[in-house]
């Protein structure tokens, strides 16, 4: 917990909490706090509330071929809403149920999960591989950047002073896409020491597309373009699946730390990317 | 800082530092089903409802409650919560007693949005209340009970 909270603020617009944030005292942004909580520090810090900035809407939107969640949206709202449910045959709100315990969704938003995730974060894979725009309010402006390229290096103090407004996830043409979510941890209860997230688009037999993100290498989910770019034009059979999960295991960078050895999150890289493709066939298979 | 909510029924007011944690501000109000356990929103000891939602109040400011309505074991009184604590005892799903003030707000939250649930259901509606004693099967036992006596039939069939 952060044992030195010296105030408390409660803004009602983005500008009045843009220019809380940008004083000298050090502060953070709060939403649901779960992140907050679990940081231990004793250094003197502010407190910005955004739940009231009106930032949990959750649209489906047909039309542009697009789903809105706001920041502030809780993530099992999303988990339990008919708009996320239809995303990918249920991937979206299937994957996202697999963060944390039931009370932690309820607090937890997804905006709060952006800013500075956890390495073990399931949300940064699972919408890494959604097309996944971040919309975000900095310096007076409304602005957009794809979700993948929020963790660039030169971005990041951009970021830090900076409102995330939510995400519009693109909806992908249904039947010849699908996508699969895997976590591998030591209990129930604990956070992931292996995630992965897997899309492919399948047309005629053959990946036209292909997104595959690893976290909690242990470091933050992340693409693997190489791989990618091998599967794309390829007939999608085991073989090939067999084939990406042992390439998917030599291109990762991995690493060991406290819960798993470099060897073991190898193998594991390597079954996990099998098994999410293998899957991905049966589903397109079944529904063309 | 002044903090407004309303606990268990009653508007109240609290005067609050501002990094104040709703676990302990509960327990200082006389709420003393909120259980202090991992303080690190694992165990599920301090489960309470925010608006209706089981969340656990040691990863909460007691600020960001303000304007919202609370409810502890302390201030259930109605048919369900009664259910739940005859099929509980009924079951021998309380044994040392810690979790069950967490088990009890988990289970009131799962049924009161889901009349019916899957043991399934069950199991992710508890996963965030660890019990050291039952085993959580009598647990499980007494939510399908209580689900089956207030007309659902704990079967998943909606
Ligand atoms: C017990 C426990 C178990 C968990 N298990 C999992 C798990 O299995 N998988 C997983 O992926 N995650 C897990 N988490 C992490 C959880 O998903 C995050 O803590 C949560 O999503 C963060 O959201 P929040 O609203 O609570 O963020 P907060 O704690 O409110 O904020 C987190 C960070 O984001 C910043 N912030 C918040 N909102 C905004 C905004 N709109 N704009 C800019 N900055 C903002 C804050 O300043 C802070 O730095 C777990 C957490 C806990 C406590
Ligand atoms: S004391 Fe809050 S979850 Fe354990
Ligand atoms: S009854 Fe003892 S911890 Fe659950």
């Amino acid at each position: 917990m952060l044992r030195n909270v010296k105030d408390y603020h409660y803004p009602g617009s983005l500008d009045e909490a843009l220019s809380l944030d940008n004083r000298e005292s050090r502060s953070f942004f709060i939403a649901g706090g779960t992140a907050l909580a679990l940081s231990d520090s004793s250094r003197p810090v502010e407190l910005i509330d955004v739940s009231r900035l009106g930032l949990n809407d959750l649209e489906l939107d047909r039309e542009n071929g697009n789903l809105k969640i706001g920041a502030s949206t809780r993530i099992q709202r999303v988990v339990e809403s008919g708009a996320a449910r239809s995303v990918l045959g249920g991937f979206l709100s299937e994957s996202l149920e697999e963060i944390g315990s039931y009370p932690i969704r309820n607090a937890g938003t997804l905006g709060g999960s952006l800013v500075r995730p956890f390495p073990w974060s399931d949300i940064i894979p699972i919408l890494s591989v959604l097309e996944t725009e971040v919309f975000y309010y900095h310096e007076g402006n409304e602005k957009t950047r794809e979700l993948s390229r929020l963790y660039e290096s030169d971005f990041r103090s951009t970021l830090n002073s900076s409102i995330i407004e939510g995400v519009s996830i693109s909806l992908p043409e249904e039947g010849n896409t699908a996508a699969k979510f895997m976590k591998f941890s030591r209990s129930e209860f604990d956070v992931a020491s292996l995630n992965l997230a897997c899309r492919l688009t399948v047309e005629g037999g053959y990946i036209s597309k292909a997104k595959l993100s690893i976290g909690a290498r242990p470091m933050t989910g992340e693409r693997i373009p190489a791989l990618e770019d091998n599967l794309v034009g390829k007939k999608l059979t085991e073989e090939l699946a067999k084939k990406s999960g042992k390439e998917a295991g030599e291109s990762a960078e991995l690493r060991g730390d406290e819960k798993l050895g470099q060897e073991y999150r190898e193998q594991l890289v390597k079954k996990m990317t099998e098994e999410a493709i293998t899957e991905i066939m049966k589903e397109v298979a079944n529904e063309s | 800082m002044k903090v407004e909510f309303e606990l268990n029924g009653k508007e109240q007011k609290f005067d609050v530092k501002p990094g104040e944690v709703l676990l302990d501000l509960l327990r200082d109000n006389g709420c003393k089903s909120v259980k202090r356990g991992c303080e690190t929103g694992d165990c599920g000891a301090c489960m309470v409802l925010v608006n209706g939602r089981a969340m656990t109040s040691c990863t909460l400011f007691a600020a960001q409650v303000d304007g919202k309505e609370i409810r502890t074991v302390e201030g259930m009184e109605d048919n369900l919560t009664d259910q739940l604590k005859q099929f509980m005892l009924e079951a021998g799903a309380v044994q040392c007693g810690f979790c069950t003030p967490g088990v009890l707000i988990s289970a009131y939250s799962l049924l009161t949005h889901n009349k019916n649930p899957s043991e399934e259901e069950i199991k992710a509606a508890l996963d965030g209340n660890l019990c050291r004693c039952t085993g959580y099967v009598k647990q499980i036992d007494a939510i399908k009970e209580t689900a089956d006596s207030i007309g659902g039939s704990s079967d998943g069939k909606k």
